[in-house]
């Protein structure tokens, strides 16, 4: 009785903490919303340049997650099920965009309409943010479908190939299995796009998020910004409702996605096109924007470079360490929450994850300024704290749901075995679970570092003071100084993100090697 | 050597009852083997009689203790010397042979286990793949280091659930043959779940057929060959 009893507090107790962290902010933020100085209506602030800044913002996100998903889609199917050379090669760079902060892209395609057109402004900022946001998000939407291909059972189609078409398969068979796949790849780019801070701030377009940081951090109208944070929350909230069992579960945050019986189809008729379309595609997600940047960074102007490294070169030491300190805490909690999940069927902070992994960047950044800005808890907003319990807030979903999808795959019994021979509850977590996870808690904090180092929504809202931070630095920097030293900077970024990922892949080669039990 | 009652169990699974007031004694020192289709609550038993679920209603007894009532475990796993060999054989893929045996081994001079592992591996002739993982031996390999691996903590009570499946007659008959042997050196109580009807017949000193949570016939080889009702006779193709 006193065992359970003392179990039970030793989980709810953190729990709770990490919920008061979290959820307080957020709850705080409703409080201040539901009780704000305007009592005639709570929605009182929307008029008709609000609705019409709704309107053009989901506008612009539907186009980019229509444009992402079919792209994801079609290159889904072509990496995840035909049989070619190079597919892994293929694979893993156009993952890449994923991994890289969005606002260098941003930077670069400006970059590249200042090349070509002489005027960075010539294109219209509303279609450089669409482009932008489709060569960055469509490999979200690659990676859903293509896991979801790879878990059909070749069976399926097989029986299915028996009676008609290969077309006919994959319209009737094929596309029903992954439904919740090309939805919620669908909505989770809808609701990224929707939210982003970055993209639309660098190419200057006003969308609902960036209204939001200029009412709060320029113009000083708090309580507009709430309404503005809640309408925004209530919008990803609702687009998210249809789907959110197959979300919470997120099987596409995975390592092992490699299905053991998917059927690979194999061709040789237009394999020579396929390449060159994916070359294509590979410059213009990678190739091309590293090209920009370069020519606009390096184009005869050393001082610039030099100007610009001795501006960021203090901020990479930090951001890093800013990123390991974050990755390490989202890493832990992730496991944490994915083990309360899957072990101990108590899901409740998987969905509080969920929910704040879904809240746009700047409506975190405001309910966190607003619920830690007094004297009380001065210690987490003036210290990296505040950047620390945000970036679990932001990032510990995917964390939890890589290493949750890990533990899903390690057989009960390994453990409930060591434990009808006596091995206790702690051994058995270090010997026996540890071990078997260490491929799926790697990857949580990779993914967690290069995403704690690229994140600007929220940290330029709460950085403390005497933090410099590269993304911080290059935005704030590159609002009042000229283009070729914002490339500059980015291409710097650029490189330091690359060299971690570079790094981080090696070590996870090696790792991956003395873990992987055929 | 350990007697094992189980006194009005039923248990479920959400709303799917596994066991219906299920009770029955199996007797020391002897194998019993329980077969029946699937989801007929076999495997529950063995993870009852384990310690790890505990049934919604009912006693579970060794050696006439209480080790389990009413969702209540007075006597963890762990505590209740036994040998479980799971169906999927969870050997941890991470260990070698060796290591998965020595695993759990308290005696704390590394002699006396690399003794106790190597006379286990001798017992059951793959000595030489001691420093092999898992995934580097075929499948009646695998399934000998999971029955050494149960076996080198001497239980007394030998769980076993359908380890045998899927590998050929001969070395079947060979993992038995060694099994049979140190039951009668060590004199567990051994419980046997298979679905094969012809394996319960030779390996069984008592069958009990069960269907749908319940028990429709129990007895030697013999009285099950005589039973009269349909469904055991139907069933064990008698």
């Amino acid at each position: 009785m006193g065992g359970r009893v003392s179990r039970q507090l030793a989980r709810n107790v953190p729990a709770l903490l990490l919920a008061l962290l979290l959820l307080g902010p957020l709850l705080a933020l409703l409080v201040r919303w539901l009780s704000g100085s305007d009592k005639l209506s709570l929605l009182a602030f929307i008029d008709a340049g609000t609705l019409l800044l709704v309107g053009k913002s989901l506008l612009l996100s539907c186009v980019v997650a229509v444009l992402a998903s079919l792209m994801g889609t079609i290159c889904g199917f072509l990496l995840y099920r035909l049989k070619f050379s190079f597919r892994g090669f293929y694979k893993i760079l156009l993952l890449l965009p994923l991994l890289v902060p969005p606002y260098i892209f941003a930077v670069a395609w400006k970059d590249g309409f200042q090349w070509l057109f002489g005027n960075s402004t010539a294109i219209n900022p509303e279609v450089g943010m669409i482009i932008v946001h489709t060569l960055v998000l469509f490999p979200l939407a690659m990676l859903i479908t293509g896991t979801a291909l790879s878990q059909i059972h070749s069976g399926l189609e097989e029986a299915g190939l028996m009676r008609v078409s290969f077309r006919r398969m994959l319209i009737k068979i094929i596309l029903p299995l992954i439904r919740p796949a090309l939805t919620i790849s669908f909505l989770l780019i809808l609701i990224i796009s929707l939210s982003d801070f970055s993209v639309p701030a660098f190419f200057g377009v006003n969308t609902f998020t960036t209204e939001i940081f200029t009412q709060f951090s320029a113009f000083y109208n708090h309580q507009l910004a709430i309404s503005q944070s809640f309408l925004l929350v209530l919008l990803c909230l609702t687009l998210l409702l249809s789907e959110n069992k197959y979300l919470s579960d997120a099987p596409f945050f995975s390592v092992h996605v490699k299905g053991s019986s998917t059927k690979h189809y194999s061709f040789r008729k237009g394999l020579t096109m396929l390449h060159v379309l994916l070359w294509i595609l590979l410059i213009a997600v990678l190739v091309l924007p590293v090209v920009m940047l370069s020519h606009q960074a390096l184009s005869g102007r050393e001082m610039l470079f030099s100007r610009a490294w001795e501006l960021l070169s203090p901020t990479i030491f930090q951001s890093a360490k800013l990123a390991f300190l974050g990755a390490s805490l989202i890493s832990a909690i992730g496991l944490w929450v994915a083990y309360l999940k899957e072990r101990s069927r108590f899901p409740h902070l998987n969905t509080m994850l969920l929910l704040t992994f879904i809240i746009p960047s700047t409506v975190l950044g405001v309910a966190m300024i607003k619920f830690y800005n007094h004297p009380a808890t001065n210690f987490i907003y003036t210290t990296i704290f505040i950047l620390l319990i945000t970036y679990v807030g932001r990032f510990g979903f995917i964390a939890a749901r890589i290493i949750g999808n890990g533990i899903k795959q390690i057989p009960g019994s390994l453990e409930e075995v060591a434990r009808v021979i006596g091995i206790p509850p702690v051994k058995r977590f270090f010997s026996i679970s540890i071990p078997l996870l260490l491929p799926s808690i790697f990857t949580a904090f990779v993914l967690s570092f290069v995403l704690c180092l690229g994140e600007l929504g929220t940290t330029i809202m709460i950085y403390p003071p005497g933090t410099e931070l590269m993304p911080v630095k290059i935005f704030t920097i590159g609002a009042n100084a000229p283009l070729a030293l914002t490339s500059s900077m980015t291409l710097i970024s650029f490189g330091v993100t690359m060299f971690f990922i570079l790094l981080f892949f090696l070590i996870g080669k090696i790792l991956f090697n003395r873990f992987s039990y055929a | 050597m350990h007697k094992i009652s189980l006194e009005h169990i039923t248990h479920r699974y959400g709303d799917n009852k596994v066991l219906e007031d299920f009770s029955f004694s199996f007797e020391e020192a002897k194998t019993t083997c329980l077969i029946g289709p699937s989801g007929c609550g076999k495997t529950t038993i063995l993870r009852l009689i384990s310690g790890l679920e505990a049934p919604l209603e009912g006693i579970i007894k060794i050696n006439e203790t209480v080790a389990t009532e009413n969702e209540r475990i007075f006597i963890p796993p762990h505590k209740r010397k036994i040998g479980f060999v799971f169906q999927d054989l969870a050997l941890w893929p991470h260990f070698t042979v060796f290591r998965n045996i020595a695993f759990g081994l308290k005696d704390r001079k590394a002699e006396k286990v690399s003794h106790q592992v190597t006379q286990i591996l001798d017992l059951f002739g793959i000595a030489d793949k001691a420093n092999k993982y898992p995934h580097q031996l075929s499948g009646g390999q695998k399934q000998m280091v999971a029955i050494a691996r149960s076996l080198v903590h001497q239980p007394e009570i030998f769980l076993m659930d359908e380890p045998l499946a899927n590998i050929d007659v001969k070395v079947k008959e060979n993992i038995l043959t060694h099994i049979k042997l140190l039951q009668q050196q060590f004199r567990f109580t051994m419980l046997y779940v298979t679905h094969d009807h012809q394996e319960a017949m030779q390996t069984g000193d008592k069958i009990l057929v069960m269907n749908e949570g319940v028990i429709e016939a129990a007895g030697t080889k013999k009285e099950i060959e005589n039973s009269s009702n349909h469904f055991v006779r139907s069933f064990m193709k008698l």
